[in-house]
């Protein structure tokens, strides 16, 4: 039976910190709080169905190029000053990387920029070892995740408006990969469309009723 | 106006951005990157700061060359940085 201890400011965040080591998801897993203080909880984190498990997170080397990636990426911030945990995410294509720790605020920045900075120097950085379009993503604490979850649901929340009362909604100036999330999100609606408006980095989607002829 | 080339720098870096994250929602030519790029180079704030020029002429290079969007977006973040940096000083 594997476990593996989590820390962090919240409970949930110490308990992903444990996930991401133990490439499990929550459902497997039986969570005992270790400590819990307003600093800092503590919690040991035991998955309880082996069989559930997805094989490939089986300890050892996910490829070669995700490993790679992982040793930069650790090497990076060891010389930022950074103490995280990096971890290929199980299942993932392309190649994504997870950073977790404490406080690490700063390597998300404003809107993610910092984020979107470490990915480009990453990917720089393993370019040699990744084929020609190949891509490796970075994320820290799951806020790509986190985000893109987000704006799925205010991509939701808003078709719902577009269709109650037929007016066009612009939303907030967002990022290249949360467009496309959007986008994703609501290319299945028949009586929804979006776009794209503005330049960037002001570049904003538009969820608008999706005209007869278009359907 | 002060400030005004960190505005430019972080256009480019959002466009160049688009292309690397394949946003999906618009056809970004390496012709209008380069425009951005020449935007910033036209401001004097930008010999204020040791090296932002040096790093943004590397970055006009680099998508001259082909290079991939994420090698001209580190170069452009570079020269983000070194204007911060500039700042601070």
């Amino acid at each position: 039976m594997r476990s593996a201890e989590g820390r962090g400011r919240t409970l949930d965040e110490a308990v992903d910190a444990a996930l991401i080591e133990l490439q499990e998801s929550r459902r497997n897993v039986d969570v005992k709080i270790l400590s819990e203080a307003p600093e800092e909880t503590i919690v040991e984190v035991t998955v309880m169905d082996q069989t559930a498990s997805i094989p490939a997170a089986a300890p050892g080397p996910v490829n070669g190029k995700a490993e790679a990636a992982k040793n930069l990426v650790e090497g990076l911030l060891k010389h930022m000053g950074v103490r995280a945990q990096v971890s290929v995410r199980t299942g993932a294509d392309p190649i994504t990387l997870d950073i977790s720790g404490r406080d690490l605020g700063a390597l998300i920045g404003w809107r993610g920029e910092t984020l979107r900075a470490l990915q480009a120097v990453t990917n720089v950085m393993v370019g040699k070892h990744l084929a020609e379009g190949e891509r490796v993503i970075v994320d820290v604490e799951r806020y790509r995740q986190r985000r893109e979850h987000t704006v799925r649901e205010i991509a939701m929340r808003a078709a719902r408006q577009v269709k109650m009362t037929g007016d066009a909604i612009t939303l907030d100036a967002m990022q290249p990969f949360e467009r496309r999330a959007i986008h994703l999100a609501l290319e299945g609606d028949p009586e929804v469309t979006s776009s794209s408006i503005g330049e960037e980095p002001e570049r904003r989607v538009v969820v608008g009723p999706r005209k007869p002829a278009e359907q | 106006m002060a400030g005004q080339a960190a505005v430019r720098i972080r256009r480019a870096i959002a466009l160049v951005n688009s292309v690397a994250d394949e946003a999906g929602d618009e056809e970004i030519t390496p012709t209008e990157i380069a425009e951005a790029i020449r935007d910033c180079l036209e401001l004097t704030e930008v010999d204020e700061t040791s090296n932002v020029r040096r790093y943004l002429g590397e970055a006009l290079d680099a998508v001259s060359d082909g290079m991939p969007a994420d090698f001209v977006a580190m170069t452009l973040y570079a020269a983000l940085g070194a204007l911060r940096e500039g700042a601070s000083n």
